[in-house]
């Protein structure tokens, strides 16, 4: 049994009270705060992708002002944008794992052995240069593929295995390097990285190519897109077709293949290495990668924000030291700079309601 | 007159520009069972999240139970001390822990100077919470080896715990969503218990059914506005509830089923394995739709996996593009000879909520219509856009991501986003759990002019009322039995051919 005129009568009738109470709430309160704090939509997705290039402009400026001549060089340029080729590459090492939803704490060690090794085995066991640089770079693969065999093909937590990985290879760098610093002479692997072009290193170029690289990969290939489905939702990708562990296990081993190259740019730059040092590699690059989820495409990980993150925080921690903070500034920086960066990425993906 | 058990006032909820609730009323009286329904976005959660402390209320809004004012935004902790307890869909239970576990944590019994649990008190109390509501559950049994209506009955149990009988107010937020239907009375049962015991009950469903049947009154919920405040259910109907909801009338699907349509076989099944069934045949035509039911349970859930890929069993399935091996297929191998799943679980299974429409409608696509180093947008970004006009999908634009569409739009855009492969044969699995009455309708009509366009579909579901306003023909399975084909109007047939099928009666139905 039902009653329409019930159900009319409600339908119609009940509406009206709201829309009289909003009438005479309106003079009481002619302005309410949606007009005055709402944006232009442009305005606020900008907002979001840029704000951290904007920050970026206005450190830049207040160091110029401060310390104008130290920090308005051609030479001041240069340090910043030329000096952290084996950043970028570490960085979008940690990237690529990232993406496809996977974490590799490993990789600062896998580049480690591979900066060690490549002296090592050119100066202790005489083998040609080019070959060692090889053998370094497949030994740095070998890791990821060790990596991706325990975390995709046994399921373990990959934290336990990538940290545990990391130790290991330290301690194996420290072993063939015996505790020293290891280094080898050779103007022609120096030049592979330092060759100046247009001003800038060479290697500053490949640090830009692979970015660009990698964001055509992910935004323009169906393995990018298939990677970002596997990073967001590894059932849906499945169902989709996706073979899932064939590529949580290639993000592993490009990954750690990236890292390796890292270490190849590290020794032809540098000269050597110690092995003891590769640890700290690790925060500037996973803070990188984090810092870059809040600018250009606010709230996914992608490569060109995680440049832009790269030279913001170089310019940021060096711009300290030029104002007379020692060494210790570094790690602060680094460090508040990661947590913060995690927190804003979060703020701004909580808050997005559109892809960028 | 006396005084409500709760009473929420002027509640609006305003975000940015836009307002999702605005001015809502809502009167629950004393043991009385009282629903809260709308469309999905219509502000029903919205008010539930204010009640519950999640989001804080707009200015203006007055709250009170049992007469007495809560300051707000609602404190949980002195809202629960007002009586107020709260069962969300997903219960919030852990599976491998025991009932009495479940039931106590986060107030467990403690021994006043070491702080050490007492188990044994524990159990006691679970026991008497249990045996206040007339359950017969073992506190000590895990509750994953419980069956679904006692695990919803534990999440009501541990909800109800510091509730004074006969006082106090249930929050169920669409906490029977779940629950298949044979255990749905139980939990039915339950409630009305809680309710003559004086303790009001406040639920949120998207069953009309569940509404109409159980409830005494009822508020609806419209574009963030109350349209029916505290309607007696009984004499309403359910087209009066949907035309409410809706505020307009939403007409049954009416198909030809006359079978004058049908082109060549788009699909055959031979000897599929289903654990514990007999090998299973069946030749879907195209433009034909064939609904897939069974007791929940049985192992007929299975079957969309099985022939979409997800998971291996034994079996042939041939289309005019090729023939698969069930034993050994993969996703992407029943894609190619064009067999299409739309998973039951859209959030899990089915969207990456974080991504764009956009990126989720083109995903099945960028092998086939992408070059390997090179995926255009202009085909996502048509393909986006004409799949949001053709299934009315409710959103800003195709860049706009899954997590902020509602269940209706987040479903339509799964069938969007499975139906753009251009597939032989479609297989839906319960393609409208959880959308509301809107959206239902949309989706079936979908699935009806995708068949009239030449396409097999096969619908698994347990919605008897879906399976007859759009199947030709359905096919009742059953363990150890020969499956069972009605050509039906009626979903009570439906119903009876499942049930009697488990109870191993046979059936005058046509049978196959």
């Amino acid at each position: 049994m039902s009653d329409p005129s019930t159900a009319t009568h409600l339908v119609e009738d009940l509406p009206a009270a709201p829309r009289g109470s909003e009438a005479s709430d309106n003079p009481t309160a002619p302005k309410k705060p949606t007009s005055g704090r709402e944006l232009p939509a442009w305005l606020r997705v900008g907002m979001a992708r840029y704000a951290l290039i904007a920050v970026w402009v206005l450190m830049a400026a207040y160091y110029w002002l401060r310390v104008p001549d130290l920090f308005g060089t051609h030479a001041t340029f240069s340090s910043i944008f030329g000096s952290q080729q084996v950043q970028v590459f570490l960085a979008m090492s940690v990237l690529v794992t990232s993406v496809a939803g996977e974490i590799d704490l490993s990789v600062a060690s896998v580049m480690g052995i591979t900066a060690t090794a490549i002296p090592v085995l050119a100066t202790q066991h005489h083998m040609p240069l080019l070959l060692a640089c090889i053998v370094g770079v497949a030994l740095a693969a070998v890791a990821g593929l060790i990596n991706a065999f325990f975390v995709v093909i046994m399921n373990v937590s990959s934290f336990v295995v990538t940290l545990g990985m990391a130790t290991l290879l330290m301690g194996v760098s420290q072993a063939i390097s015996h505790t020293q610093v290891v280094s080898v002479q050779s103007a022609a692997l120096n030049k592979i990285s330092v060759q100046p072009v247009l001003g800038m290193p060479v290697s500053f170029y490949y640090g830009i190519l692979l970015a660009l690289v990698i964001a055509y990969v992910i935004a323009w290939t169906p393995l990018g897109r298939a990677v970002v489905f596997v990073g967001s939702n590894p059932e849906v990708a499945r169902l989709a077709g996706i073979r899932v562990n064939r590529i949580r296990f290639g993000s592993y081993v490009v990954g750690s293949l990236l890292a390796g190259l890292a270490g190849l740019i590290l020794v032809a730059t540098v000269g050597g290495f110690d092995s003891s040092t590769s640890m700290t590699f690790l925060l500037p690059a996973l803070a990188a990668v984090f810092l870059g989820t809040a600018v250009i495409q606010p709230g996914t990980f992608n490569a060109i924000g995680t440049m832009v993150a790269i030279y913001f925080l170089e310019t940021g921690i060096f711009g300290l030291q030029l104002l007379g903070y020692s060494g210790w500034i570094q790690n602060v920086f680094y460090g508040a700079g990661l947590v913060v960066a995690v927190a804003l990425a979060k703020v701004i993906r909580d808050r997005s309601t559109k892809a960028a | 007159m006396t005084t409500p058990r709760l009473e929420a006032r002027h509640a609006s909820k305003t975000y940015g520009a836009t307002t999702v609730l605005h001015d809502a009323h809502l009167t629950v009286q004393p043991g009385e069972i009282h629903a809260l329904v709308g469309q999905n976005g219509c502000g029903k959660s919205t008010l539930v999240k204010i009640l519950t402390g999640y989001h804080a209320p707009d200015k203006g809004m007055e709250l009170a139970v049992d007469g007495q004012p809560l300051s707000l935004p609602v404190q949980w902790r002195s809202a629960q001390a007002a009586g107020l307890a709260v069962v969300h869909q997903d219960l919030g239970l852990i599976g491998h822990l025991t009932v009495s576990e479940n039931i106590g944590v986060g107030n467990f019994i403690r021994n006043r100077f070491t702080g050490k649990i007492n188990w044994k008190r524990q159990a006691a109390a679970a026991r008497e919470t249990l045996e206040r509501l007339q359950l017969d559950i073992d506190p000590l049994a895990t509750v994953e080896s419980l069956p679904a209506a006692h695990r919803a009955a534990v999440g009501i149990a541990r909800a109800l715990r510091g509730v004074v009988p006969g006082e106090g107010l249930l929050l169920l937020d669409e906490a029977t969503r779940s629950l298949p239907r044979s255990e749905l009375a139980h939990v039915h049962d339950l409630i009305r218990r809680v309710a003559a015991s004086g303790t009001s009950v406040l639920m949120v469903s998207h069953s009309l059914e569940e509404v109409l049947t159980l409830t005494d009154k009822v508020t609806v919920l419209r574009d963030g506005r109350v349209v029916g405040d505290g309607v007696e259910t009984k004499n309403l109907t359910e087209a009066d509830l949907a035309r409410l909801m809706l505020g307009k009338s939403v007409d049954a699907i009416n198909r030809d089923k006359s079978g004058s349509s049908y082109g060549g076989v788009a699909a055959s099944i031979t000897g599929l394995q289903m654990g514990g069934h007999e090998p299973f045949d069946l030749d879907i035509r195209e433009g034909e739709v064939v609904g897939i039911t069974g007791l929940p349970g049985t192992g007929f859930e299975q079957l969309p996996y099985y022939l979409g890929g997800g998971r291996r069993s034994a079996g042939l399935v041939k289309t005019r593009r090729g023939q698969v091996d069930l034993s050994k297929t993969t996703v992407d191998a029943q894609m190619k000879i064009g067999i299409s799943l739309v998973p039951e679980r859209r959030i899990d299974e089915g969207l990456a909520v974080e991504l764009s429409i956009r990126d989720n409608l083109a995903l099945p696509n960028i092998g086939r219509k992408g070059k390997p180093w090179f995926v255009a947008r202009n085909w996502q970004d048509s393909l986006a856009d004409e799949s949001i006009e053709r299934f009315g999908i409710k959103t800003r634009g195709s860049h706009d991501l899954v997590r902020e569409l509602s269940g209706g739009n987040q479903q339509k855009v799964l069938f969007a986003k499975w139906l753009s492969t251009d597939p032989d044969l479609l297989i839906l699995h319960e393609p409208t759990q959880a959308v509301d009455v809107g959206a239902r309708a949309d989706l079936l009509s979908a699935i009806c002019t995708t068949a009239a366009a030449g396409t097999g579909v096969l619908l698994i579901s347990t919605e008897p009322t879906d399976l007859v306003e759009t199947c030709d023909r359905v096919i009742v399975i059953h363990p150890g039995r020969k499956p069972i084909e009605l050509r039906t109007d009626n979903p009570d047939d439906v119903l009876a051919a499942v049930y009697s099928a488990a109870e191993s009666v046979p059936t005058p139905a046509t049978v196959s």
